[in-house]
């Protein structure tokens, strides 16, 4: 789902660096106040990790492997804004080291996976799992869902991006310069790759993730270490 | 005195790959992986040491030229201009004392794989209508694929083909010149430069921060699959198999928040109060203001010539 240069036209590029410097503006200023010199060692390692975790090769019915985008339990455990910055740096060192994904698609590639996943991910999950128990089963359906959604969710939205450059941009007999197939080829094919293929592994993935979490260590999910201080203090004063 | 033989640099890739027997599974592919990043890492590594021309400039002047020429490269509608920054991206490569042969390999072998699948079809009268090249098939009226309706007949236009070639030349440059960015520059100076164009300083310390913690993650990740493949006998089943990997990720993840912890308390017990600063040990030249100046010249010219604004 990287989009390289030359495939966005200039005026989709641009209007999605003008989205996007207002998001990493206000994630910044958000997270700066809530981490406060928290903010560059996590960011860091959450970064880290979610440039590493494309590198996992998940074994798939028919012998063959794929990997998970990871966005939704990125999402999920670090709450939306860090993760908007968090896979951002990710992209960023994917585009500027390593040549995946293009210079002038940075902000394209951003709000798809570092924008739309997270967040979408991360509501769908809040919303399913209500006010039930951390270690209950519902939140792991949740997050399958959440994995589900976003990806299938961020891969129509790239269709999108892609379909409007005919529209946006071609020659004066019509002939297309960028990305030249219609609205109507893009958006179904990178859905319909989404909703049967790499969305089903997103989600599984993302599921076996949170359910591993849930075994092991709940205090690192979003939102929930200030309910076990909580209780911690309210035991404590008992006491 | 270090020896001559001591600062010479390795040439092209070492294939410190592993050798495998058979079809790989997901376990050999990853390790597979890991071993090609690092690989990938080395290269641009040891030629970002070599003094070539590109090596010689100012980093912040280099990034500023190739995001101009990227940019420029990304509004050229006319293939021959294309080729032209093609080739000037090779000639500077091989300025800069890089392998043109394996430069040429790095950009088209790994990189517009998917624009090569994006243009096959752009060709075809289904999508760009034009004067016919090659005929492939008559299908008759009323022929569909999908919510598409189809021409009578399927052809290769002219029209189609150039286009096809314009994508896959506009990538394929754009590619190279980002490939020409990193290959010669250090990725610590790399990131220090992005200060030129506007990344706050968090960011750049946040992003060296993670590459470097990128290498620690990827040999967690290549221990467990290499301690999972010295203790495999038989597969199991592929649901126990997937869980094994998701375990192993929400496993890394909490190995990577406990450490931005601890790195967090390393960092504050040396000091560290949240203001992050970072050393500016850069020195622009006056060649580096020439090489900025031309590039970014040349990439006004390009865009003016390719609108037709200045003709030639």
């Amino acid at each position: 789902m990287h989009i390289p240069d030359g495939y966005l036209g200039p005026y989709t590029y641009i209007a999605m660096w003008i989205i996007m410097i207002p998001i990493w503006y206000y994630a910044g200023k958000k997270l700066s106040v809530e981490l406060r010199s928290k903010q560059v060692p996590l960011l860091a390692l959450a970064a880290a990790f979610s440039f590493v975790i494309m590198m996992f090769n998940v074994p798939i019915p028919g012998g063959s492997t794929g990997h998970a985008v990871g966005g939704a339990i990125i999402g999920i455990v670090l709450g939306p804004w860090a993760a908007v910055i968090a896979i951002t740096v990710a992209l960023v060192l994917q585009a500027l080291v390593f040549g995946d994904g293009g210079i002038t698609a940075i902000a394209a590639n951003c709000f798809n996976m570092a924008v739309v996943m997270p967040f979408v991910a991360y509501y769908i999950y809040k919303l399913i799992s209500g006010s039930t128990e951390i270690t209950s089963s519902r939140r792991v359906i949740a997050s399958a869902v959440a994995g589900y959604v976003s990806l299938t969710l961020a891969a129509a939205v790239t269709g999108f991006e892609f379909g409007i450059q005919p529209i946006l941009h071609h020659t004066a007999e019509g002939v297309p310069l960028y990305m030249p197939y219609p609205l109507s080829v893009t958006v179904p094919a990178m859905t319909l790759e989404h909703l049967f293929g790499f969305g089903i592994l997103e989600a599984l993935i993302t599921a076996l993730i949170f359910a591993y979490i849930q075994r092991t260590d709940t205090t690192i999910l979003y939102g929930e270490k200030s309910i076990a201080q909580k209780k911690g203090r309210k035991g404590a004063s008992v006491a | 005195m270090i020896p001559d033989w001591m600062k010479e640099v390795e040439v092209g890739p070492c294939k410190c790959s592993a050798v495998h027997h058979g079809k790989k599974g997901f376990v050999g592919k990853t390790i597979d992986g890991i071993f090609g990043f690092l690989e990938e890492a080395f290269v641009s590594e040891s030629y970002s040491k070599r003094s070539g021309l590109l090596q010689g400039l100012d980093p912040r002047a280099k990034l500023v030229s190739i995001l101009a020429v990227v940019f420029a490269t990304s509004l050229i509608g006319d293939l021959k201009l294309l080729i032209f920054v093609y080739a000037l991206t090779l000639l500077f490569a091989y300025l800069s004392k890089i392998d043109v042969g394996f430069f040429i390999k790095r950009v088209w072998l790994f990189i517009p794989i998917f624009a090569g699948i994006i243009a096959t079809p752009m060709i075809f009268n289904i999508f760009i209508p034009g004067d016919p090249l090659i005929g492939v098939a008559y299908l008759g009226t009323g022929a569909h694929l999908g919510p598409l309706a189809l021409p009578d007949s399927i052809y290769i236009t002219r029209q189609g083909a150039v286009a096809a070639v314009i994508f896959t030349m506009r990538v394929a440059t754009c590619v190279s010149a980002v490939v020409l960015l990193f290959i010669t520059t250090p990725q610590q100076t790399l990131f220090k430069s992005l200060r030129t164009v506007g990344v706050p300083k968090v960011y750049v310390l946040t992003l060296e921060m993670a590459y470097r913690y990128i290498f620690l993650l990827m040999d967690l990740v290549r221990e467990m699959y290499v301690a999972k493949k010295a203790r495999t006998i038989k597969a199991r089943g592929i649901f126990e198999e997937q869980r094994w990997v998701g375990g192993r990720m929400g496993y890394t993840l909490i190995r990577s928040l406990d450490m931005s912890e601890k790195v967090h308390m390393a960092m504050l017990s040396r000091g560290f109060s949240g203001d992050v600063k970072i050393m500016q040990e850069f020195k622009m030249h006056n060649r580096d203001y020439v090489a900025g100046a031309m590039a970014i010249s040349l990439s006004v010219v390009l865009v003016l010539i390719s609108h037709n604004i200045i003709r030639i």
